[in-house]
């Protein structure tokens, strides 16, 4: 593949990306967010590897799958049964309107593009827009977390910030080191797992979800 | 030699960690518990003087020099610190129901697994591993500060992993754009090594490493409690364990500082050190300013300590912003000046706490009569955290301040006295409401415990040890630190 | 490679063939639904049938509605036709008689909408009122992400006619899109049931709900008044959907005049629209309406996605 052809397709996923974390950011139902997110990682995945063919890193493949295999299979199955464990409303409570959460969705990702493209000739070092993307898709994350009332889609959120750096860090010229990947993999299967256990617990003894307490407070 | 030690260093917490998992009897883990701190404190001076002696080592992704070892000698002596205090504590705590006797070697184990990812983070020369044990530290501490396991504390460890999980994937962030950066110049291998970044590093590209430098200056000064990144860490540290509530406040919290200057030092050789600096003020300045009302108004004597820790690591990260060798060393020796000090403070407040079965400041009276020493020692901790000489903390203010003076930031300075006179007089007046006038009824007057005084003591003895007069090892330990940073 | 002029002839001809086919494609629409849905259905010639049985009938009108009322149908028609004559069919290229490009194709079908309002709230009616004051709510939301796609589309070819985009765009399959287009074309999906007044913002197949838009704007028409009505949004839909496929699909256009070209073009063009028309069917099947206050946030999606499309070009 030439390099041409790589950088088009990194792009072309790029935007799919955003497309997903839109999705995200105006979901109705914590399903439809567990999905995109899903969908999201998947897409990573593609990218770990269209740019492992094209590098010949075989580094990036083993990464391409663990990612498919844990963000875009294991997590969301986790995050689904924990849904159907709570047995909650499952209407999404943002916490201001979603106009206005898209809005400033816009802002973020022109902020990004423009971000990036003061950058000078370093921007040759990350394939295409992965970084502009990466950029946006970790606000974004950070944005869908800070709107969202319910622990769940605060998990969501945090996926798909993650998923941004991981993006980013893949279409860095010749990836991350294999080994550093594969730790930052671990690091959010543990937080996931912790995460599910809490809001499980606080579920089983106060019947409310655990984003909503707010008695610590001054 | 050395290179060994760092790799055994990190081991020996994890195996404390997995020896307390063999056994439930409360006196055997806390002797696995001290016993283990312990060999950590004495492997942690042998290394050190094997650094004074022959300069930084390196292994793999693991090397000391003597910045990491300053951090490294204040996390091992706070641990066995908190080793020595769970002691007694922990039977207070049992007895009244608090602590679980049959949970409590998880409990163990995971402090020591906690200990363990802390010195990983202050060995790490590889920022991905920097960036993998911070994580590290976030779940072990997160899963000890829900340990109580009521809705407070769970609402207080959810809060805390999830803002700063989401604070440290920008650090994340930040770590990939400076490693493109690298990348970019000397090609993949060894671009994620702190060391081999430092070589290269005024050849990065400015625009990138910028970028990079904010994210991780958000990132990491999440984990590190600054303001507006903050708002986990006075839940944290008021729901937590109170030995946790001393690891986190006395130790994790400068393990993120350690990261930020690390990525400091990158961003002031590849954009000159006006850039960092700047970012640095603001940080600083905001965690001070922000932490003072909170602190005037607390009623709850584990948050006041919080929200005390955001405005002294504002102070640490106004004088690494302030820079120059005077800013520097004021701030490494702040770092450890403030660690020592909060940890007695948080000792001492837990001591009161298991008294008077309560946090609430305005029901704690009179402690000098109940507990005489601990009283004491509290106050001689707050005189302390408010900038009394001859403390050490004094010191460790009139060089950031100095530093400020000399680099003519006027109105940063002017805002920092302010803050730091009012928050003197709010403090002091708390602290002297708890510690002197009539006890109230519900205080128990047992005789005080051998083993918390004695971790008090010791971090007391520090404490004043610093402030009349510093070792000279110390001192030169520091010079060398502040050179790596300044350059 | 540049495709040569479309003569006059040829786009009256495209044009006279989207509106003859504009109802087979709602009763296409229609049959899919029901297939779906276990039944049987109408057969696909229904609307033409509905349509002949209409312009046969009287007309009956309020007594309050004005001079125009009566003009208003044939006014909606012709503006929605005249849309129609913009939207390269078989062939692409620029027009040899400039007719007008996107943009006017845009403010023909929104001069259309706006007449229909007009019309319901001449009549007097409450539905009609309550319709037309629901429409002008959506339109808002609908119109400038139609314009941002245009656009974005735009930007990259140079020129807003839509001939001449398709023959920039070329005939090549999804490889030439960037990823500007996958956003184009994501807000272009999510927007489609709102032009074509389907599940989830409006309901076709009803009269009678309180949440319908488009449909209780048609109460007070009847007789070849309503036929005019009817058959404008029949070709209303088409027009949007052979928009979609110039803009974003222009694989199968002929670019010469030759016959088999023509004819090429033509499958290709009726391929596209099934496909787009099999979309739509799905969509209103598996989805529920949306309450009209969810309508913003559904709308907003295909608006962020349009902007950044916009953006990704600009940046």
């Amino acid at each position: 593949m030439s390099a041409e052809t790589v950088h088009t397709i990194i792009d072309d996923l790029g935007a799919l990306l955003l497309f997903t974390m839109i999705l995200i950011l105006a979901a109705s139902q914590i399903y439809r967010a567990i999905y995109a997110v899903a969908t999201q990682s998947f897409l990573i995945a593609i990218a770990g590897g269209v740019l492992a063919t094209a590098t010949g890193n075989v580094d990036l493949w083993v990464i391409a799958g663990v990612t498919l295999a844990v963000k875009a299979f294991v997590l969301p199955w986790v995050l689904h049964r924990v849904v159907q464990r709570m047995n909650v409303r499952r209407e999404v409570e943002p916490v201001i309107p979603v106009a206005a959460t898209l809005a400033l969705a816009v802002v973020v990702i022109v902020m990004s593009f423009h971000l990036s493209a003061s950058l000078g000739s370093v921007r040759q070092a990350i394939a295409g827009n992965a970084l502009p993307v990466g950029i946006a898709l970790t606000l974004l994350g950070v944005l869908v977390m800070a709107t969202q009332k319910k622990a769940l889609t605060q998990m969501v959120g945090l996926f798909a910030s993650e998923n941004g750096i991981f993006f980013t860090a893949m279409a860095v010229t010749q990836g991350m080191p294999l080994i550093i990947e594969i730790g930052v993999i671990l690091d959010v299967i543990l937080a996931a797992l912790v995460m599910a256990i809490m809001v499980l617990r606080v579920r089983s003894t106060v019947d409310a979800d655990i984003a909503d307490l707010d008695r610590l407070r001054g | 030699m050395a290179e060994t030690l760092l790799w055994v260093l990190p081991l020996v917490p994890t195996v404390t960690a997995l020896a307390m998992l063999t056994t439930r009897d409360r006196r055997i883990l806390s002797a696995i518990d001290v016993g283990g701190s312990a060999v950590l404190v004495a492997l942690t001076l042998v290394l050190a003087r094997e650094v004074a002696a022959g300069g930084p080592r390196a292994l793999g992704v693991f090397r000391v020099d003597d910045l990491g070892l300053v951090f490294l000698l204040l996390l091992v002596v706070l641990t066995l610190a908190v080793s020595i205090y769970t002691v007694g504590w922990l039977r207070q705590a049992v007895a009244v129901g608090n602590m679980k006797a049959e949970s409590l070697r998880s409990y163990f184990a995971l402090v020591h697994a906690f200990v363990a990812t802390m010195v990983v983070t202050v060995l790490a020369d590889n920022l991905g591993v920097l960036w993998i044990a911070m994580e590290g530290t976030t779940i072990t501490s997160a899963v000890l500060v829900g340990y109580h396991g009521h809705q407070h504390g769970l609402e207080a460890a959810w809060k805390y992993i999830i803002v700063t999980t989401i604070g440290i994937s920008f650090g994340l962030f930040g770590t990939v754009l400076i490693y493109a950066a690298a990348a970019d110049v000397q090609g993949a291998a060894g671009a994620m090594s702190w060391s081999a970044i430092m070589q290269v590093a005024p050849r990065l590209d400015p625009g990138i490493v910028r970028i990079g430098f904010i994210f991780v200056m958000v990132g990491y000064g999440t984990k590190a409690g600054l303001a507006p990144m903050h708002l986990w860490l006075p839940d944290a540290h008021s729901q937590a364990p109170t030995p946790v509530s001393a690891l986190l406040s006395g130790v994790l919290i400068k393990c993120a500082l350690l990261g930020i200057i690390r990525f400091q030092t990158i961003a002031a050789a590849a954009c000159g050190p006006a850039f960092p600096a700047e970012v640095l003020l603001v940080f600083g300045l905001t965690s001070v300013v922000v932490a003072t009302p909170f602190i005037l108004a607390q009623r709850d004597v584990k948050r006041l300590l919080g929200y005390h820790s955001v405005e002294h690591v504002g102070i640490v990260v106004l004088g690494l912003g302030f820079g120059g060798s005077v800013g520097t060393y004021g701030a490494l020796l702040h770092v450890v000046n403030h660690g020592v000090t909060k940890a007695l403070a948080f000792f001492a407040a837990g001591t009161a706490i298991a008294r008077y079965g309560t946090r609430d400041m305005r029901a704690i009276r009179g402690m000098l009569a109940v507990a005489p020493i601990a009283a004491t020692l509290l106050m001689l901790a707050a005189l302390s955290l408010a900038g009394v000489p001859p403390f050490s903390i004094f010191v460790s203010e009139l060089m950031v301040l100095r530093a400020g003076i000399g680099h003519g930031h006027w109105v940063a300075i002017a805002i920092f006295l302010a803050m730091v006179v009012v928050i003197f007089a709010g403090l002091l007046h708390h602290v002297g409401a708890m510690v002197f006038g009539e006890p109230t009824a519900a205080a128990g007057r047992e005789p005080e415990a051998w083993s918390p005084l004695l971790a008090m003591m010791l971090l007391a003895t520090i404490m004043v040890l610093l402030g009349l007069t510093l070792p000279a090892s110390f001192d030169k330990l520091l010079r060398r630190a502040t050179e790596i940073v300044v350059g | 490679m540049m495709a040569g002029e479309r003569s006059f002839g040829l786009m009256l001809l495209e044009m006279t063939l989207l509106v003859l086919i504009g109802p087979l494609v709602t009763g296409i629409i229609q049959k899919i639904k029901a297939r779906l849905q276990c039944r049987q259905g109408a057969g696909v010639l229904q609307p033409y049938r509905d349509l002949t049985k209409l312009f046969r009938k009287g007309t009956v009108q309020a007594d309050t509605a004005s001079g125009l009322y009566r003009s208003i149908p044939v006014l909606v028609l012709a503006a929605t036709v005249a849309a129609g004559a913009l939207v390269p069919v078989v062939r692409a290229g620029p027009p040899a008689f400039p007719l007008g490009d996107a943009l006017l194709l845009l403010g023909l079908l929104a001069l259309a909408r706006f007449l229909t309002a007009v019309g319901a709230l001449d009549a007097g009616g409450a539905f009609g009122g309550m319709g037309a004051s629901r429409e002008m709510t959506v339109a808002p939301l609908v119109e400038p992400v139609l314009m941002m796609v245009v656009f974005s589309t735009a930007v990259a070819a140079g020129t807003t006619e839509l001939g001449a985009l398709a023959a920039h765009r070329g005939t090549s399959w999804i490889l030439a899109w960037r990823a500007a287009d996958f956003l184009g074309f994501a807000a272009m999906l999510v927007l489609l049931p709102a032009e074509t007044g389907r599940i989830p913002v409006d309901n076709p197949d009803t009269h009678l709900e309180l949440t319908m838009l488009h449909e209780g704007m048609l109460l007070e028409h009847s007789g070849p008044g309503l036929g005019c009505m009817v058959l404008a949004s029949h070709t209303r839909q088409i027009v949007t959907l052979g928009l979609v496929s110039a803009l974003f699909f222009p694989v199968g256009l002929a670019d010469g005049a030759g016959a088999t070209g023509l004819l090429l073009g033509a499958g290709a063009f009726a391929a596209k629209i099934l496909a787009l028309a099999t979309y739509l069917a799905l969509v209103e099947s598996s989805y529920a309406k949306l309450r009209l206050f969810r309508v913003p946030q559904y709308l907003g999606i295909a608006f962020v996605c349009a902007l950044t499309a916009l953006a990704l070009r600009i940046l």
